[in-house]
């Protein structure tokens, strides 16, 4: 398969079971509602070392938002429902309630509900206010209120915990490093516009890609050398002599159909650009099949096969 | 389903205590049964309403007077609306729903409550919100002395400024958010609070006699 004279590899890319939560960030502006979902999703690139994967999803106008101020949706997601508890309290304390003028709300509906203020209340010492208030269909949505020195912090008690998918991924190969980091910026503005994914990596984009295992015995994962550029003459590469630079962007999201379109509109993004660009092919990150629940075959995605692209 | 209609019968020369018009009262009885709900010793309800309608969980009272004492007493969910006035004692020991009196009200105007949302939009009697748990209570018209005595939480949102009472403590003005959040939830309301958009208000915290834990929201 080839888009644009960009080789798109007959392969595909392997992702995990995970928990995800949405959370609503306001605040006095956008300004502020950004510092707060930057600092809550700070740190946040890969569950190996951070505990959770987190990103912005998208801006919300004050018409969209609980409390009518301009606020973001961020996601979050994790191996498994305690940690994503855990980092989400956490994070709620450290990053949202100390932000001027930010509040917290649930962004998500689920028979699963997770602590958003519902322990972070305590730091009122006391003073912390419960508020008991009906939705649009009646329905009554606890918030607390609590005393700080800005004024107020007004959090839902909880948020939705729903199943998700994460390591929904792609490759960009290319002729030299500026060129494929172009591919991968256009890519990820792109991506930007599909709701319920993240790309939980740095601008979207990960360098160093991994693979199980290292020849040191405490490491469970080391560099992925069969893609490094330096490495072709030394390695099992999968590399052609022409390549230069690889990276790959990461997705997370909240169904398979999402991370697929995700991957649908990257991939044409970057392909955009093209071979005279210096993007030579796309390929994709698994491990053999065997321990990820979902694979995302690139080449059915691109034809437009969203759903029937698994074969996990 | 439409909602159930009391229309009250004038003329009215007694109070008339109408506790057990409430939504779980009401639930899973016919309209025959209904009528024949005994309301006092001597009273049934269909001697002083007429009685239309069957969705218990929307009661309105037409033509109402002060003289419903209790009205909406210990409901704990649905809405119930009073078209007119309403005597002492409404939204007492409320454990959740809404309540909405379009008119005035008069004492101990959701005494002992607990949860839910009580909204009048007239005037208030004394002792309103007395020994108030948790909930909200909202009055556009003017209150009566001895506002909030007792009050342990919840909050009370006042259109007038009340009289001045040593229990409570001015906090002083601010805006706060979660208002809008309140005020949203009044527009799917058929009340006058639907039109309330002021975020500044005064807050006094109280009632130091006892707790002191409820707030009275002065709205500038």
């Amino acid at each position: 398969m080839n888009i644009n004279g960009v080789h798109i590899d007959d392969t595909f890319a392997e992702a995990f079971n995970m928990r995800g939560t949405r959370v609503i960030i306001t605040a006095l502006n956008l300004k502020w509602a950004y510092n707060a979902a930057n600092a809550m999703t700070g740190f946040a690139t890969s569950v190996i070392g951070c505990g959770v994967e987190a990103g912005i999803e998208r801006e919300l106008t004050p018409d969209e938002t609980p409390d009518g101020r301009p606020g973001v949706a961020v996601l979050m997601f994790a191996m498994g429902s305690k940690v994503l508890m855990q980092q989400l309290e956490t994070r709620m304390g450290q990053c949202i309630l100390t932000c001027p003028t930010a509040a917290a709300f649930s962004g998500i509906a689920s028979d699963d509900q997770i602590s958003l203020g519902k322990h972070l209340r305590y730091f009122g010492d006391g003073n912390q206010v419960s508020k008991l208030i009906p939705d649009a269909n009646g329905v009554n949505q606890r918030y607390w209120r609590i005393p700080v020195m800005d004024g107020e912090f007004l959090t839902q008690e909880t948020t939705g915990m729903v199943r998700a998918i994460g390591g929904g991924n792609f490759l960009v190969l290319g002729q030299s490093q500026p060129q494929v980091l172009a591919a991968c910026e256009a890519a990820i503005e792109a991506m930007k516009k599909i709701p319920n994914v993240i790309m939980p990596f740095p601008g979207g984009v990960v360098r160093s890609g991994s693979k199980v295992g290292s020849k040191y015995p405490k490491l469970f994962a080391s560099t992925n050398d069969a893609f490094c550029p330096t490495l072709k003459g030394v390695v099992n590469t999968e590399l052609d002599m022409d390549i230069e630079s690889v990276m790959e962007i990461v997705i997370d999201g909240l169904t398979f159909e999402d991370i697929a379109l995700s991957m649908k509109v990257g991939i044409e993004a970057a392909c955009h650009l093209g071979a005279s660009a210096g993007i030579k092919r796309i390929s994709a990150g698994n491990y053999g099949g065997k321990l990820g629940q979902h694979h995302f075959k690139l080449q059915p995605i691109l034809q437009g096969n969203l759903a029937g692209a698994t074969s996990a | 389903m439409t909602a159930l209609i009391l229309t009250l019968k004038p003329p009215v020369t007694t109070k008339i205590d109408c506790r057990l018009l409430t939504p779980q009262h009401l639930a899973q009885k016919t309209l025959a049964e209904i009528k024949a709900m005994r309301l006092s010793q001597h009273l049934i309800v269909a001697d002083v309403f007429d009685v239309t309608g069957e969705n218990v969980n929307q009661i309105i009272f037409k033509q109402a007077t002060h003289s419903l004492d209790y009205v909406g007493y210990q409901m704990k969910s649905g809405q119930i609306t009073v078209e007119g006035d309403a005597g002492d004692f409404i939204g007492a020991a409320m454990q959740g729903g809404v309540l909405i009196c379009k008119g005035s009200v008069g004492e101990r105007a959701g005494d002992s409550m607990r949860r839910g949302m009580l909204l009048i939009e007239g005037d208030a009697g004394e002792y309103c919100a007395s020994s108030m748990k948790a909930g909200t209570l909202g009055v556009l018209g003017n209150t009566g002395a001895r506002l909030g005595f007792g009050m342990k939480r919840g909050t009370l949102l006042l259109a007038q400024t009340p009289t001045l009472q040593a229990t409570w403590l001015d906090c002083g003005w601010h805006t706060l958010p979660f208002l809008n959040i309140l005020y949203q939830s009044f527009k799917t309301l058929d009340t006058r609070f639907a039109t309330l958009t002021q975020m500044r208000v005064q807050r006094w915290m109280g009632d130091v006699s006892g707790l002191g834990k409820a707030e009275i929201l002065v709205l500038a």
